[in-house]
Formats: structure tokens, sequence, C-alpha cells
């Protein structure tokens, strides 16, 4: 399910079904010209990931609007915001609550978190869509959604 | 002197900037016409709605999954989507093509995805079941078969229409 009207309407009657939250966690800035460009791209990615693998579950994860934040070392004030963003969101009846991102910052707050961090190393590339990347992205998808599965 | 200067240029600027504006809305609003005027001669790789998907010599009795894009247009945002589909051929070797989405909330389906029924349909999110025909399996939260697409073959080459809810 996503977060917009028609997904709305299918979700509800059937929230005891879609157990699972997946947040995706983009950084953004503005203040160097190659950190821009490469947050943005890993923004695509990001994207690209959330929306496959909530295409395959559709019936089972919510995928929530992107969680953004100003990219910096100092991540305490952000593991709080995140925890009581989630804390809010998980008093309907979610089971799971997953975080995906590309940023390392998180790994190190990971026992803080009140779910479950999925971080991946983005793989550098300039093009999402080209013949070669996209057999190495889908396989990617398709070992995180077997790693969610096992957590079901 | 040189503040009226500015106005000027500050108007030119203003005028310019609308122009533009209004240029793009004309070219918005023509830009579906023309669209629609020309585009049926600009599809060469597609018979209508129906993609090209699978070599026919590849389709065997085991249902395989094949995945192809289509450009999608969402209002004003044109996308490409990956479709799926499981395909194989019946004992009267008939082409069968089923939709992987689950008919109860949309998770994806896939062949033999249950060590425990290799020979089913298995959506991993609530154990929902289809029999190899596409039908559901009673007892399993899914509560109609799986949606079947048109096709048609052409020079070895299978093509997909759209999926279509059975015994519509
Ligand atoms: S979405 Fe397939 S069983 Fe619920």
């Amino acid at each position: 399910m996503k977060w917009q009207k028609e997904d709305i309407d299918q979700y509800q009657g059937a929230e005891e079904f879609v157990d699972t939250l997946l947040i995706p966690l983009m950084p953004i800035t503005m203040n160097s010209k190659k950190d821009i460009k490469k947050l943005a791209f890993q923004g695509d990615l990001l994207n690209f990931f959330a929306n496959e693998i909530e295409k395959q579950f559709k019936g089972r994860i919510f995928l929530i609007p992107t969680y953004s934040y100003y990219e910096s070392n100092e991540s305490e004030n952000e593991v709080e915001r995140l925890n009581n963003w989630v804390n809010q969101l998980t008093k309907n009846p979610f089971k799971h609550v997953f975080f995906l991102t590309f940023d390392h910052h998180w790994k190190k707050d990971e026992r803080n978190l009140d779910g479950n961090l999925l971080w991946f190393p983005a793989i550098q590339t300039e093009e999402i869509d080209s013949k070669q990347t996209q057999p190495i992205l889908k396989d990617q998808i398709t070992q995180i959604n077997e790693l969610i599965r096992s957590y079901w | 002197m040189s503040e009226k200067k500015q106005q000027v240029s500050r108007r030119q600027f203003l005028n310019y900037t609308l122009t533009g504006v209004g240029g793009f809305m004309a070219a918005g609003m023509l830009a579906p016409m023309v669209r629609f005027a020309i585009d049926p001669v600009l599809q060469p790789a597609s018979t209508g709605d129906y993609q090209a998907v699978a070599q026919l010599e590849d389709i065997t009795n085991e249902p395989q999954r094949f995945d192809w894009t289509i450009d999608q247009i969402d209002a004003w945002y044109e996308s490409e989507v990956t479709k799926s589909a499981w395909v194989y051929k019946d004992d009267n070797d008939e082409i069968i093509a089923l939709s992987p989405v689950c008919k109860h909330l949309g998770c994806f389906v896939s062949w033999a995805g249950s060590d425990e029924h290799p020979d089913q349909f298995y959506c991993p999110c609530h154990d929902g079941r289809y029999y190899k025909d596409g039908v559901n399996v009673p007892g399993t939260p899914p509560a109609a078969a799986l949606d079947e697409f048109e096709y048609k073959t052409e020079d070895g080459t299978l093509y997909l229409g759209k999926a279509k809810p059975r015994g519509a």
C-alpha cells in the first residue's frame, strides 16, 4: 500500500493484513556540489527500491512517504524524531517496522531505533534505467525481499 | 535614469516569463491532441495494445515469469513500468499467461513459491494459493482466480494484451 487515496480505500477494511511498515530514510544537502549529486542519486535509487518492494508486497507492506532530514553527523536528534514518528504510526497495529536507507550514519544508531534497519551500500552508477544496472538492482531487491520475508 | 531602465527590464522580464508560461500551457494543451492524431503511426514495436513478451520456443509446460516494460502515462507523469506474467503451455498446448497480482490484496505470487506446494502459485503475504490454471485454492485468502492476459502469437513471438478477470 502507498500513501495515496486509491490505496487507502483498499487499506481500510484490510488493516489486519497490512502489518508491516516500510519507511525510506533520505538525507538531503545543499552543501557541496559533489554531495548534492551523490545524495540525489541515492535518493533516486531509494525511491526505486522502495517502490519495487511495495509492488511485490502491496498487500502486506505499507510504504510510508520518505522520511527526509538534513545530512549531518549528529544523528541523535534524528533518532529521537524518527522514533516519535514511528511510535505515532504504530499506534495502529503494525507488527514490523523496516527502515530502508543508503545512509550509513544510521548504522551506528541501529540499536536505538524502534524498527529494523535495512542499510545497503549504494551502487555507484549514473544510470538506474540502463540495461547493465537493472539486473543488478533487481537482484538486490530480490535479496531484500527475502530478508523482509524472513522476519514474517 | 538607471531606475527607469531597471523597471523596464523588470517588466520585460515578467513579460517574457509569462509568455513562456503561456507557451508552455499552450504546448501542454496541444501535445495530447497532436499525440492523439499521430500516435498510431508511432508504435511500431507493439501491435495495438499488445506487447512482445517472449519467444514461443522458450515457453514450456512449467510456468515461467516474463517481464517487460511499457511507457505508462499517469496524468502528466510518464514513466516506465515493468509488467510481469507467468506463462506456460497447458496439456492441450494452449498458452496460458497469468497475472502475478494476487487477488487478495495485490502482492506478487510465484510459481512453486512454497516448498510445501511445488505445483501451485503461492502468495508470500498471507499464504494465498492458486492451482496451475490460476484458480484460487479454497480456504486460502484469495476469493478469485488470477487474471488472465489476452494474447496473440505472430512469427514465433508471444504478444500479451490486457489482463482480464476470469469468466468476464
Ligand atoms: S495478498 Fe496474496 S494472500 Fe493476501
